[in-house]
């Protein structure tokens, strides 16, 4: 039965979709923080922001890989 | 007749593009993350990459569904003809009446009930059916809907901002899920070209196996992957700028991190499921997740009513183009006089329904389908008002 694979779809979904706008989110934050006049944010709270976008950009494209069959031959 | 098969399948696959471009793009042009027109070219080339990504989807419609070949029964380019007028008829239909509606769904009911009509119900392989179409019809959305309104949740309580001492709300500064929608529903283009691009390569594949120039069970040949992927495209392209000119009086009072939240469910729920080889409709997934959106954001109701009515308009979509295909169908198995009436009250009823659209003013009935479950959410009448405001405020500064 497609139950199983159902569950999959479903699981997958659920993980993608939470890892992407968990770390869009946070980088949203840290750029929110970062814009502050006061108090002063620590410098490095931008670069983070910068990070979190950046895993976000690899975490769709790791899930891109991972579905082309190309890829996976 | 495999010419004009082939032919009709790809006016199918135009129409699918332009039915559901506002899937993607109705909610980053509505909060001016990107101009309109650059939305719906991006829209366009996605689409037509997605095409060449997977072909899981394709070899379900193929292989699955409709039993072929090695058992005995002769699946003919008559019945898939009748199939694809059915779908063609139905898609045209609900696109005039501004009914939310599946074009993957009018296109297995069109296929399945000429099928029946011209064959028999032993043609049909129900398991098949019942796995691969009709469960993750039901499913999906939900999953979206499930998945957007945690992911709401999460963006909303990531990026909440109060000030520790007094409590007091900061500007929250979420204006970076704006640009961040751009990539999201570039994702859900991307998704839509591996998901329904593939439907029409199954349905060419499928009449290529039926005329006996290709085997049993292989899957899409190159040229028709191209094919397909281009006619997708380019009715994307068209179909979009009806959805600018829908755009020009502003829609959804969907936030830019609902949206983001919403397209990146849609975009995984989608990918997955194509991956798997689930043909599932992209315009019930995005319903299902704009409705969790909302869901997830604080203020909001659903407007159960007009959900219900979009539920209703699924239910319809499988039987109804049924219907039509096997009344197709049924002509068609008369000869080739039933085959020339077809195609010309086929041809003839979507030109009247084409001049028919034109005439009518350009309302919201090109871009209701997502809008139409934005609908179903009901904001807070506070909130309405200050988004109202906002986008007043916004128009002028244009």
């Amino acid at each position: 039965m497609k139950w199983l694979e159902l569950l999959m779809v479903g699981g997958a979904t659920l993980v993608a979709a939470v890892t992407v706008v968990g770390l869009y989110s946070l980088g949203v934050r840290l750029t929110a923080i970062a814009g502050d006049v006061t108090p002063q944010a620590p410098r490095w709270i931008q670069p983070l922001a910068y990070i979190c976008f950046g895993l976000c950009g690899v975490a769709v494209l790791f899930g891109l890989y991972l579905i082309i069959p190309y890829f996976n031959k | 007749m495999v010419a004009l098969v082939i032919a009709l399948a790809l006016f199918f696959d135009f129409t699918n593009g332009f039915h559901d471009t506002a899937n993607a793009m109705a909610t980053p042009i509505a909060t001016g993350a990107i101009k309109p027109k650059t939305a719906v070219a991006l829209a366009a080339v996605l689409n037509l990459v997605g095409a060449f990504l997977s072909t899981e989807v394709a070899k379900t419609v193929s292989g699955g569904i409709i039993r072929e070949g090695s058992e005995g029964i002769q699946i003919t380019p008559e019945i898939i003809f009748a199939g694809l007028m059915g779908a063609i008829l139905w898609n045209m239909i609900t696109w005039l009446k501004g009914l939310p509606s599946s074009s993957s769904h009018a296109l297995f009911g069109g296929l399945i009930g000429a099928a029946i009509a011209g064959i028999g119900l032993h043609s049909i392989n129900f398991e098949s059916l019942m796995q691969k179409v009709i469960l993750p019809a039901i499913f999906a959305p939900v999953i979206a809907g499930a998945v957007a309104y945690i992911c709401t949740r999460l963006a909303y309580a990531l990026t909440s901002r109060h000030d520790p001492e007094t409590g007091d709300k900061l500007t929250q500064k979420r204006g970076g899920f704006r640009t961040g929608q751009i990539f999201t529903s570039s994702l859900v283009a991307l998704a839509h070209g591996t998901n329904d691009a593939q439907k029409t390569m199954g349905i060419i594949t499928l009449v290529l196996i039926a005329a006996g120039t290709q085997p049993t069970g292989s899957g899409p040949q190159f040229w028709v992957i191209a094919a397909c992927a281009f006619a997708i495209a380019i009715g994307t392209y068209a179909g979009g700028w009806r959805i600018i000119r829908t755009m020009g009086s502003g829609l959804t009072d969907v936030k830019p991190a609902q949206g983001f939240a919403a397209e990146t469910s849609t975009a995984s729920a989608i990918l997955a499921s194509s991956h798997l080889g689930f043909a599932l409709s992209t315009t019930q997934v995005a319903s299902g997740s704009v409705i969790g959106s909302g869901l997830g954001r604080k203020g909001t109701s659903v407007r159960w009513a007009t959900a219900g009515r979009i539920a209703i308009g699924w239910l319809f979509t499988l039987p109804a183009a049924g219907i039509m295909g096997a009344l197709t169908a049924w002509l068609v198995s008369t000869g080739i006089v039933g085959v020339v009436i077809a195609g010309a009250a086929g041809f003839a009823s979507v030109l009247l329904m084409y001049f028919e659209s034109r005439k009518s003013h350009v309302g919201h009935h090109n871009a209701v389908e997502v809008e139409e479950a934005g609908h179903a959410v009901r904001f807070q009448k506070k909130k309405a008002a200050a988004a109202a405001r906002a986008n007043k405020k916004k128009g002028g500064q244009k």
